[in-house]
């Protein structure tokens, strides 16, 4: 305890305005602060219990004769996420190491959690609507979604492998659930399935991994891995190797996790079964999580292993590219289609990560941002397609058909969401994607660069083909789209807001990813 | 030699005295009992199923879900032997801690039995 109050909260009393240094020698006083870290995380977790018992107790009630609790369900999530957001967002501490060095709180973990509230709750407004159209009345689809967002929460501040295993495993356990939340569809349920099997077998290997840095460190600890391998010569030290077959079994987990390319055959499958709202979530908010702390693993923690992993960050994002982009072209399903886009959008990711350099982890983060806007938005387009005719079935391509004129609203923010994936210059994505082109290669990685630009005018033919389909090609019957409901319309306008936005003024965006990216390097 | 004797002497002695302990409830039972063998009780019994017969049959779903609901409780069980061990060294943050995992294993139960998991109708 006096090494922790030596070392980090010490060094640190400038940043912290709030107390004295008396108060610091109280060893009570020192446990209040960690649990006023966990704030949040506590909040949230006591909300999901509470939440529970209400549930349990009112939907069996006959002499409330069984209501549903879908609606008033979903306005309490989007309430309690909003309500995290803002103790995160309070946070005076601006780093701290909690129970025994197993979590952190830095500016990189609060930042990620903010994003990733912010995000699930966009997708809970949008997906609200879809959930009760197909008849998802099981209030444990909320619960589902609050406990995966606790599990990444808890995963960005890890500061152990154990934690970091323990919140991998939380939040994914909710997601195959959420897979698998149409109970009366084979497809869903057959995602479900493909997910929770495919799934458990990296974390198996990631579980693995872990035992082969105990068994030849004797430590699980993030900090003691810091300080045990910096400056190791992986020539020379007899410990290399075990922990490099360790940490090829970590890196094979995080690329299944992050759906990168020879391990990404799970992901169009999961995200054409199951139901829309949760293939949102899928796509939009994990993987900001994910990201965060494999790069605190590998750029600050195994830093002195750069060489073994570069290499396979290279060879992972050439190929997540390259598939994302080739086999997007054959797809006919919009699910489909949008799950290769972004596999091919993580090859770009990992490109910046390869970079290796605080301008490759900052436009990395950025990217990640911009991506998570351009797919809310671009998801409240697939929930808003639905027409008499193909209310029932998964979209395809042609459902997009003349949206256009039938909605040019709707055509157009598809439209302005398309360009900007595609990476077409008035629109933020072009900025976040040449951000990752110019950190690759001022960190030389010419070929790698090069691949991935070739490949990118390949995506953005297909991107380019959908906005054509929407603006020139006529349905046979008259189509008739429902009207857009308000959560959509909100998220759609917003999210083109911010497209256009950060074209025109990055900055705040940069400075916000380059406080994340300081934090690793 | 000797200290073999010395440490596994215990060992030895737990050996013969579950033998011997085995031997006098099996043959009590044997040869005090009134036996009166039928199909159903010289039968093999394992977990309620036939243990010699063709393994892709259907059976209920429901097994699952009592299994799983009693590894819950089984490993709440796991968790407070050690807990228990050691309660004089763990402070009051300890004991707080097991006891906030109870409650939320209880929210759990309670979820579990309105919910009407546990009925088998």
């Amino acid at each position: 305890m006096d090494f922790l109050l030596v070392n980090y909260i010490l060094p640190r009393l400038d940043l912290i305005e709030l107390f004295n240094l008396n108060q610091f020698m109280d060893f009570t006083l020192l446990q209040q602060n960690y649990f006023k870290m966990f704030l949040p995380e506590v909040f949230l977790s006591t909300s999901i219990f509470i939440l529970c018992l209400h549930a349990s107790l009112i939907v069996t009630s006959r002499r409330l004769s069984y209501p549903l609790v879908m609606q008033s369900f979903g306005k309490l999530s989007v309430l309690i996420l909003f309500l995290t957001f803002l103790l995160v967002n309070n946070n005076a501490i601006l780093f701290m190491l909690t129970y025994q060095n197993t979590f952190i709180f830095d500016l990189l973990s609060s930042n990620v959690k903010q994003i990733i509230l912010i995000g699930a709750l966009f997708c809970i407004i949008i997906s609200e609507n879809s959930l009760i159209k197909q008849q998802i009345n099981n209030f444990e689809y909320f619960l589902l979604v609050l406990s995966a967002v606790l599990g990444l929460l808890f995963l960005v501040s890890s500061y152990d492998m154990l934690s970091l295993y323990l919140a991998i495993e939380m939040q994914s356990l909710c997601l195959y659930v959420l897979a698998a939340a149409k109970k009366d569809s084979s497809f869903s349920t057959e995602a479900g399935l493909k997910y929770f099997i495919l799934s458990s077998f990296s974390s198996a290997l990631l579980l693995f991994g872990i035992s082969f840095l105990y068994g030849s460190t004797g430590t699980t600890n993030f900090d003691n891995f810091h300080l045990l391998f910096a400056g190791i010569d992986s020539e020379t030290s007899s410990l290399t190797q075990s922990v490099e077959i360790a940490l090829i079994c970590i890196m094979a987990a995080f690329f299944f996790k992050i759906a990168a390319a020879p391990f990404h055959m799970w992901s169009p499958d999961v995200y054409e079964g199951s139901p829309t709202s949760s293939t949102i979530f899928f796509a939009v908010v994990p993987k900001i999580a994910l990201f965060a702390i494999f790069l605190r693993l590998f750029q600050f923690i195994f830093a002195s292993f750069e060489e073994l992993f570069l290499f396979a960050l290279v060879f992972f994002s050439i190929a997540s590219v390259i598939s994302g982009s080739f086999v997007a072209l054959r797809q006919k399903k919009l699910k489909r289609l949008l799950a290769y886009s972004s596999i091919s959008h993580v090859g770009y990711l990992l490109l910046a990560f390869a970079a290796n350099s605080l301008e490759g982890t900052q436009s990395l983060f950025f990217y990640l941002v911009i991506y998570m806007i351009t797919s809310l938005c671009l998801w409240s387009v697939v929930l808003s397609l639905d027409t008499l005719t193909n209310e029932k079935r998964s979209k395809t391509l042609i459902d997009l058909a003349s949206v256009g004129s039938v909605n040019p609203y709707l055509g157009f923010g598809a439209m302005l969401a398309f360009f900007s994936l595609a990476g077409v210059p008035p629109l933020a994505g072009f900025f976040a994607k040449m951000e990752i082109f110019l950190s690759a290669l001022s960190s030389s990685l010419f070929f790698a660069s090069t691949v991935a630009i070739l490949s990118s005018v390949v995506a953005s033919y297909y991107y380019i083909r959908l906005i054509k389909t929407m603006y020139f090609e006529k349905k046979r019957e008259n189509s008739f789209i429902f009207p857009v409901n308000r959560a959509c319309s909100l998220t759609i306008s917003v999210a083109v807001f911010f497209l256009l936005y950060f074209f025109v003024n990055p900055y705040l965006l940069l400075l916000l990813a380059q406080k994340m990216a300081l934090c690793l390097f | 030699m000797f200290f073999l004797v010395e440490e596994y002497y215990p060992i030895l002695l737990l050996l013969f005295v579950s033998i011997g302990l085995a031997c006098i409830i099996l043959g009590a039972s044997y040869f005090l009992g009134i036996q009166k063998p039928d199909t159903e009780k010289v039968s093999v019994y394992e977990c309620g199923f036939d243990p010699y017969e063709d393994s892709r049959n259907k059976f209920d779903v429901r097994f699952y879900l009592i299994a799983i609901l009693f590894i819950v409780f089984d490993l709440e069980a796991l968790f407070l032997f050690p807990w228990a061990v050691s309660l004089s060294h763990i402070g009051s943050m300890g004991f707080w801690t097991m006891i906030d995992f109870i409650f939320e294993l209880v929210v759990g139960f309670v979820y579990v039995w309105k919910i009407g998991a546990l009925d088998w109708e």
